[in-house]
């Protein structure tokens, strides 16, 4: 498997001189596998490169995409109504969510582009939409992928998705706040709330499946969107930091940790300091960090 | 009056370096009287850049008002909504003033923005500060502190946007994006009108001439129609705006080169930066 880092940045798109390197779009991530079966991770802004290199390679061919989506944010689903292969007919687009409303996924996703929003809704876009509805904990096949979708701990729900393919395995655990601290719920967050006894048991078991999923797993993709001095600030807008995925990463003895998910605020010189200080502590508890940039392309599973 | 750009850029925000120079930043426009006073047009996320300027001022202390414009709901105009700081701050008053898009009302819009699915903020009663919805009809006239505002719809298209004439300390802004005329190349009286004589005309350019064909009913103008608009009404200077989300630093430097040579309106494309005199 190959991944290709095309957003990395939370919250929203941060052009302009402090993000040139590390990039400013939001959350993407294009997963390979070596037959070229293709699985899209999330649809933040990212996702407007991303379609423009698909569509360029499918030759204008209508072509059959998969889209799993950690959550319907904005900054996780905001790319799609640019995403090119939409605009080709004949393709057939399956998006993976979380069902985390009574609404349908596709009342949801497609309302994106109401017309108040958007020009052109997703419905009369040239392409086919699918909407699945994924379950924690409950494996599957896409094309030569094995997906596990994996429970987290954000506002109104998110999961992550471990990928297993060609004998590797790559994890994306995006968007998350530890597990001690209150969130995963179903309303608005002024601050932190106190934790009932059940909250407490729902977080521990997040937390057991999720470092059990995460087993032995190559690479991991992390929400680190935080330092601990602006998660001490912000615990509940349901974010983590380095810290807190290397806790989790170490626990299931995962090969290599991949920061993600920047804060719009983290300009270039500072994610330079984040990704040396990291990959020093990481390298002292024996797991590789690698702070991910737009661009960045990795073989999973080490040199082949 | 001074105007400042903090977004420029058209459907979609870019980052990288080819974009420096003009600016990623989807659209937002801040107008200040000579007094300090502000109006801010349209909350794309140049809004979180605004955001950071405003909090220096009272706005950054819980004692600010601020009057925002929309000229639509479009995504690109409203993004940088949910993290425009000065929202959080309990004791600001904010007013954003809009139309009522087709079939719906602009409050319920900007709630289904923040919806839980799509926002943590979960709707516009957890903003901090104190915020107010204010519809009007299109052609209206408003009156926002010291800024005097005529109103106009103009097509964009399968819908309307407004535009805005805005006067204070007797100079005139007149906000002209999101516009697509029936023919292009012929003066639009609305548009006209709105803009007779003003002293900065900031007009959608999305599309270099020779690539409109390609875009023509997608609701956007080619460099030639905001050229036409200028020269009929005689406007003092013209901001191209809402560039084209591929367009680079360089290609945007040619267009104004080559639109430079068709008029003798002074011109140049809107970026990112500095307070600008009217």
């Amino acid at each position: 498997m190959e991944i290709t880092f095309w957003g990395v940045r939370g919250s929203y798109p941060v052009p302009g001189p402090q993000t040139v390197r590390y990039g400013g779009q939001t959350s993407c991530v294009e997963v390979r596998s070596s037959e070229g079966g293709c699985l899209v991770v999330d649809a933040g802004t990212g996702l407007r490169a991303l379609g423009q290199k698909l569509a360029r390679e499918g030759g204008g061919a209508p072509g059959r995409y998969h889209i799993l989506l950690s959550h319907v944010h904005w900054d996780h689903i905001q790319g799609l109504p640019f995403f090119e292969p939409a605009y080709i007919p004949g393709t057939t687009i399956s998006v993976y969510a979380l069902l985390t409303a009574a609404d349908e996924l596709q009342q949801v996703i497609g309302g994106i582009t109401r017309h108040e929003f958007f020009p052109v809704p997703l419905e009369a876009a040239p392409a086919h939409f699918q909407y699945h509805e994924v379950e924690p904990g409950v494996r599957m096949t896409l094309g030569e992928f094995m997906v596990l979708p994996i429970a987290l701990n954000h506002p109104f729900g998110a999961v992550g998705y471990r990928i297993d393919c060609d004998g590797t395995s790559v994890a994306y655990v995006s968007d998350t706040a530890p597990f001690t601290d209150v969130l995963h719920k179903q309303h608005f967050l002024r601050g932190l709330e106190t934790l009932s006894e059940d909250d407490r048991r729902t977080l521990d078991q997040i937390r057991a499946d999720l470092v059990k999923a995460l087993s032995r797993c190559d690479t991991v993709i992390y929400d680190t969107h935080f330092l601990p001095d602006e998660y001490a600030r912000f615990p509940h807008y349901g974010h983590s930091t380095p810290d807190q995925a290397l806790e989790i990463c170490v626990e299931a003895g995962v090969r290599r940790l991949v920061l993600y998910h920047h804060a719009p605020g983290h300009g270039d010189d500072l994610m330079d300091k984040i990704a040396k200080e990291y990959a020093e502590k990481g390298e002292a508890l024996g797991i590789e960090v690698v702070t991910s940039f737009e661009g960045m392309a990795m073989v999973i599973g080490g040199a082949p | 009056m001074k105007v400042r750009f903090w977004g420029v850029r058209g459907a979609f925000a870019m980052s990288g370096r080819e974009f420096l120079r003009y600016g990623g930043n989807t659209p937002c426009v801040e107008l200040v009287t000579d007094d300090g006073q502000r109006l801010a047009i349209d909350l794309g996320t140049g809004a979180t850049e605004l955001a950071k300027s405003l909090m220096g001022t009272e706005l950054g202390k819980g004692k600010g008002e601020l009057h925002v414009l929309l000229s639509h709901t479009h995504l690109d105009h409203i993004q940088g909504l949910p993290f425009f700081t000065p929202f959080f701050l309990e004791g600001n008053h904010i007013s954003i003033h809009g139309v009522d898009p087709a079939g719906t009302s602009l409050e319920a819009t900007l709630q289904n923005q923040l919806a839980p699915h799509y926002s943590p903020l979960g709707g516009l009663e957890n903003l901090g500060a104190h915020v107010s919805v204010e519809t009007f009809q299109p052609g209206h006239r408003l009156v926002l502190g010291p800024f005097k505002i005529s109103t106009a719809p103009v097509p964009h298209a399968t819908m309307w946007t407004t535009s805005f004439r805005i006067e204070a300390d007797r100079k005139v802004v007149t906000f002209l994006s999101d516009v697509e005329y029936p023919d292009p190349l012929a003066p639009d009286p609305a548009a006209v009108a709105l803009a007779m004589g003003a002293d900065l005309l900031i007009h959608d350019a999305m599309h270099p001439d020779e690539e409109y064909d390609l875009r023509r009913g997608w609701g956007h103008s080619p460099v030639s129609a905001a050229i036409t608009v200028a020269e009929a009404a005689m406007v003092k200077r013209l901001a191209l705006f809402h560039h084209s989300p591929d367009a680079t630093d360089d290609q945007i430097d040619r267009v104004v080169a080559l639109a430079q040579a068709r008029t003798k309106i002074p011109l140049f494309a809107a970026a990112e930066g500095a307070y600008l005199d009217v």
